[in-house]
């Protein structure tokens, strides 16, 4: 028997009062055991897609499924099934680590003595084992990540839902972060997660989609998305040559010939072939101008990054799309009286 | 019982929460003992007015202090409640499977502790200084019955300014809306003693039928024609104030 998807969206779509859209209709599945990105700038919809799923936020049209369940039908099934661990936070300054995480466990139905022990297995698992009895309010911002992501644990969800786990921290405490998350992920649990970082999608994400003005762009595997942008691009510097007159044009024309060569062009000291797959090109391309005796100084094949797949479906760089008017903020800010940015 | 449990668990957090905060009880007591000095002492004489009812200012004084104490208390409540908001610790609460019902009961709830505290302080504090309590240990615990529940009523004006408004400024602000329920009133004398639209304001305002029970309770005993309509007062302002806030808080979280 074929098992359910862990989260089904068809047709989401959310406007905020004030008329401003949020989320414009968009369809995605996330298989169980997944590890899924959700890959925007801010205000893309990412925060607001999340808070949905999460049953925190309520839509304004399509369908939503998560484990099974219709959020509409038993959002309370749903919050018990899933753990969530949202950007804002919303750690208890006052309290112990430790309170908070048994506290957390009680309020998901979990026993005394089991949401006791569980308390301990997590903190030693997020690392904060020393620090169980210190008030949250003296965490670092990546100790309160990780106390959030182990509150998010309590109750053994299936689904964890986190929103940019990573924003923010140094990056030894992403990696650590990012480590939790691979083991998690290892043990079965299918994460979703959002960012606005392409290493973080990169390193962690089987499949993912990218979401830019409420719409979804593209989606896929990091390296079909890659793959799909183009192909790698081997450089190639040329060494010091007797005489050079004309041997560059005629590599050129050799290396244009081979099948694994889409394009290739001169640069002011070599030249630069877009290939398939560059390792196995790299060997051919070589051969070529040895034959055609050029000596080579350098070799070096770039493969396409996250952000060239990004820039190549929106036309903007992700840092761009930061700059943009951030609509999500704005409608926070209203809604709150402050500005939350 | 589930909602019992849970809203247990919630209103445990908000009090080790508030016991956390030693600078917020202290003032609260401070405050009491304050008034006292400011207006017992130095408005003694006021006594000797002709038709004054009590003999003991300090005594008169004793129910106006512990009313604008709980009356107040509906502000702090607000500010509690949207720190919670804006660290986004409510959002952790709603994202759980408990009931929505659980937390505003477990909120609810430290207000009413918080008034209950409150009221024993001052009420400590006045027996210190000599205010004698005519309706005995029955008055004194009817005292801190009637006027938690009303510190839970003025708790829920402060959740559904938090609520409502999310907004920091008009939060901290928000005493200003509790100032005339607590200063429109006979709290410093007599309405009797009191002329023109100040004396037509009081009687508009359902504190002062508040206030008037609780002072008669201390000063005279169970007079009961001055008891009763305050006990209707304050059963049907917290039945309205509560049913309130309980819609207003369904609407946001929903």
């Amino acid at each position: 028997m074929q098992r359910q998807p862990a989260v089904v969206v068809q047709g989401l779509e959310k406007t905020y009062p004030g008329g401003t859209r949020a989320i414009d209709g968009i369809d995605f599945t996330v298989e169980q055991g997944e590890f899924f990105g959700f890959l925007g700038p801010n205000g893309a919809g990412k925060t607001t897609t999340i808070k949905i799923l999460a049953t925190l936020l309520s839509k304004s049209g399509g369908h939503v499924e998560v484990a099974s369940i219709d959020i509409d039908e038993d959002a309370r099934s749903v919050r018990a099934a899933i753990g969530v661990a949202l950007q804002e936070v919303g750690l208890d300054d006052l309290s112990k680590g430790r309170d908070f995480l048994v506290l957390q466990g009680r309020l998901y139905g979990i026993g005394r003595a089991e949401a006791n022990r569980r308390a301990d297995e997590l903190l030693e698992l997020v690392g904060l084992s020393g620090v169980g009895k210190r008030k949250i309010g003296s965490y670092s911002g990546g100790m309160r990540r990780r106390i959030d992501l182990a509150g998010a644990l309590m109750h053994r969800p299936n689904i964890l839902f986190l929103d940019e786990p990573t924003s923010g921290l140094d990056p030894q405490s992403r990696l650590a972060i990012w480590e939790h998350l691979e083991d998690l992920n290892a043990q079965g649990v299918t994460i979703m997660l959002t960012t606005q970082h392409m290493d973080e999608a990169d390193r962690l994400c089987r499949r993912l989609a990218i979401i830019d003005h409420g719409r979804l762009v593209t989606e896929g595997s990091p390296s079909t998305l890659k793959a799909g942008v183009g192909g790698d691009v081997v450089r190639v510097s040329f060494g010091p040559m007797d005489s050079p007159d004309g041997r560059a044009d005629t590599a050129l024309g050799a290396l244009c010939q081979l099948p694994s060569v889409r394009e290739a062009d001169t640069t002011p000291d070599g030249l630069t072939a877009t290939v398939d797959d560059g390792g196995a090109a790299a060997p051919a391309i070589l051969r070529t101008l040895n034959d055609a005796e050029i000596p080579v100084a350098n070799l070096a094949v770039t493969r396409p990054s996250l952000d060239d797949v990004f820039l190549h479906h929106t036309g903007r760089e992700i840092r761009e799309a930061d700059a943009d008017e951030d609509a999500e903020s704005r409608v926070w800010g209203q809604w709150m009286g402050v500005n939350r940015r | 019982m589930l909602i019992l449990r849970e809203s247990t668990y919630i209103y445990v957090r908000n009090l080790k929460t508030w016991l956390a905060q030693p600078t917020m009880i202290v003032a609260a007591v401070l405050s009491s003992a304050v008034m006292y000095l400011f207006f017992g002492e130095p408005l003694r004489g006021i006594t000797g007015l002709p038709g004054f009812p009590a003999a003991d200012y300090q005594a008169f004084l004793t129910a106006m202090v512990i009313v604008m104490a709980v009356v107040f208390s509906g502000s702090d409540m607000a500010m509690v409640l949207l720190t919670d908001i804006m660290s986004g610790y409510v959002d952790k609460l709603l994202l759980s499977p408990v009931n929505r019902f659980s937390i505003l009961l477990g909120t609810l709830a430290i207000g009413a502790t918080r008034a209950i505290a409150q009221v024993v302080a001052i009420i400590l504090v006045a027996t210190a200084i000599g205010v004698r309590f005519e309706g005995g240990v029955l008055g004194i615990l009817a005292v801190i019955v009637a006027t938690t529940l009303l510190g839970v009523a003025m708790g829920c004006v402060g959740l559904i300014i938090a609520v409502r408004t999310r907004s920091v400024q008009v939060t901290v602000n928000s005493w200003l809306l509790f100032m005339p329920l607590a200063f429109l009133t006979s709290a410093f004398m007599p309405r009797e003693l009191i002329t023109g639209w100040f004396q037509f304001a009081v009687g508009l305002n359902p504190v002062e039928y508040i206030l008037v029970a609780v002072r008669t309770v201390i000063i005279d005993g169970w007079v009961w024609e001055h008891i009763v309509p305050g006990f209707w007062v304050l059963l049907g302002t917290s039945a309205v104030l509560i049913g309130l806030a309980t819609y207003e808080y369904r609407r946001a979280t929903n």
